[in-house]
């Protein structure tokens, strides 16, 4: 694939990244560590044909992406934490109703307003369940500049195919590190959109919800002559609420196995010097910089490491970490929380003796903290 | 040319995050590898800003300078240079405003330390306050001889509106005259 460098911020490469995978329509509210991506938004997609808004908060924010969303436009909404607890009800909105977008969380210090300009992953567990109630949630982590422009493509790809909101997490460093991305071009990212699907028959034929057991909604664009009800209650297959035993079953049910039946689509993630590794480190978003940092100073001392770098967080490579953990004894994990995936390895691994090495002070890991903690393993 | 890891400390507004993304772009336009990352508080003006370059021939992964391996610190607040000095190698180099930065003598026998009145030179030699970013760069750089200096200039301009391309080459002039004076002392 055709290649072209840049250099810029990982913010703006996500901004960036939301025009060029045929975004219209931005509506948000500034929050630190993520406001270059409104910015950058504000700026491009006027010159687009598209929108870009300042709403009064970030729960408007979200709230008018649904309705862009339902217009039949791809469309994006950006915050740090947060703005992510106060999007939590319209993210359980769109699962519900089935609405697609992109929300990109750039994570700082948490909880509450915590460390507005300091680095942290403390987000991983709230985006795996936002907001309340089942469904399945889909969640991407950049782990390089390249990464922040690519990962926002695929989640816009990803959204359409499922028809639920994806979230893309970058963090403070990622988000606001300056340097060299080579990123695929704007005629390969063109070639690779897959529009949403829609419903061509007779618009009284049309029943949005009434699909296959693993199949996702299709929601036609509002305005065109096919209607459907919009609710965040349990409804049948033209989007009226019903509480019929069956109907809500089979609904909720659909949600989750919509995602978990076809996961292999969104699974992604790096293998970095694992072939011959002896000594695991699973690491994610900017942490895996300094992950891979550690393993070149690692190897010239003769100690085997790998990294295991999960690019699609939720639903997690749980088989493919498994398979690591099942041949490898030391296993690691590193991360700016107080062990939120370390959790999630030691239940695909089925093991409750997996190392962690955490820190919460909104200061990053250095490579030198993992030399040292392998070394102690 | 090894790894070259600088540090530009100041508090926000001061412009030295603009230096370290010239520092960076100038280095991958010359085919090397560039990375600047910045640490600030949510204080937006005031409070303790950290720019941390790193240019090297090989791929960069962690994007912030390990402390004890930064070969240059520049410094245009005593708060700053306070919180941020220790990251600097012991005989690394350290130029300070002398009107706002006070090293002791123990700093002194620790680093090379060079006094250069940047804002000064900025606001009554260039005329512009706002050129101290580019004195800065041009001092960096002559003290470390880290990239081509028409290659720095070229990027230094492409960032900074036509009007003051003048003012700003003026800029890096002085800033190499003074860093060459303080060195052959």
């Amino acid at each position: 694939m055709a290649t072209r460098e840049v250099i810029s911020t990982g913010n703006e490469l996500a901004a960036i990244a939301a025009v060029d995978a045929g975004c219209k329509f931005f509506g948000g509210y500034p929050l630190t560590p993520s406001s270059e991506i409104m910015h950058v938004c504000s700026d491009l997609l006027p010159k687009k044909g598209g929108v870009a808004i300042q709403m009064e908060d970030e729960i408007a924010g979200i709230c008018c992406v649904i309705g862009a969303a339902m217009a039949g436009d791809r469309a994006l909404t950006a915050t740090s934490g947060p703005g992510m607890s106060l999007k939590a009800e319209n993210l359980g909105l769109a699962q519900m109703a089935e609405v697609p977008l992109v929300c990109i969380n750039v994570m700082r210090g948490g909880p509450s307003t915590g460390l507005p300009t300091r680095v942290s992953q403390g987000d991983i567990l709230q985006s795996k369940n936002p907001s309340h109630g089942d469904y399945k949630s889909i969640t991407l982590c950049a782990g390089s500049l390249a990464e922040c422009y690519t990962e926002v493509v695929r989640a816009f790809n990803i959204a359409d195919r499922f028809m639920q909101p994806v979230i893309v997490l970058l963090d403070e460093t990622i988000g606001h590190m300056h340097g060299k991305a080579d990123i695929p071009t704007i005629e390969d990212v063109e070639a690779g959109i897959v529009p949403r699907k829609r419903f061509d028959g007779a618009p009284e034929d049309y029943f949005p919800y009434e699909c296959g057991p693993t199949e996702p909604a299709v929601l036609n664009p509002m305005f065109e002559g096919y209607r459907y009800h919009f609710t965040g209650l349990h409804h049948d297959k033209n989007g009226f609420p019903t509480e019929e035993i069956e109907t809500c079953r089979k609904l909720i049910q659909r949600l989750e196995d919509k995602v978990e039946v076809h996961k292999n689509e969104v699974e992604s993630y790096e293998e970095f010097m694992m072939d011959d590794a002896e000594i695991m480190i699973v690491a994610y978003g900017s942490v895996s910089l300094a992950a891979k940092e550690s393993i070149r100073h690692l190897r010239k001392e003769g100690i085997k490491a790998g990294l295991f770098r999960p690019i699609t967080i939720w639903p997690s490579p749980a088989e493919k970490i498994k398979e690591y953990t099942d041949k490898i004894e030391k296993v690691l994990v590193v991360e700016l929380n107080i062990g939120q995936f370390h959790s999630e390895v030691q239940r695909a691994a089925a093991r409750l003796d997996i190392e962690g090495l955490f820190k919460v002070n909104g200061r990053p890991i250095s490579p030198y903290e993992i030399v040292n903690k392998v070394k102690e393993l | 040319m090894s790894k070259t890891l600088m540090r530009f400390t100041g508090v926000g507004g001061q412009g030295v995050l603009l230096a370290g993304e010239i520092f960076a772009a100038a280095k991958i336009k010359t085919g090397g590898e560039g990375l600047k990352t910045a640490t600030y508080t949510s204080q937006v003006r005031g409070g303790p800003t950290v720019v941390d370059i790193q240019l090297d021939e090989e791929e960069i992964y962690y994007p912030y300078a390990n402390d004890g391996e930064i070969g240059f610190m520049l410094s245009v607040a005593n708060v700053s240079y306070n919180s941020f000095k220790d990251g600097v190698q012991p005989g690394g180099i350290i130029v300070v405003d002398p009107n706002l930065v006070h090293p002791t003598d123990e700093d002194r026998k620790k680093w090379k330390i060079y006094e250069i009145p940047i804002i000064t030179i900025a606001k009554e030699e260039v005329g512009n306050v706002i050129t101290q970013s580019v004195v800065a760069l041009a001092i960096a750089n002559t003290m470390m001889n880290a990239i081509d200096k028409t290659a720095l200039i070229e990027t230094m301009l492409s960032k900074v509106p036509a009007k003051v391309h003048e003012v700003n080459k003026k800029a890096y002039e002085l800033g190499e005259k003074y860093a060459k004076e303080a060195m052959a002392k």
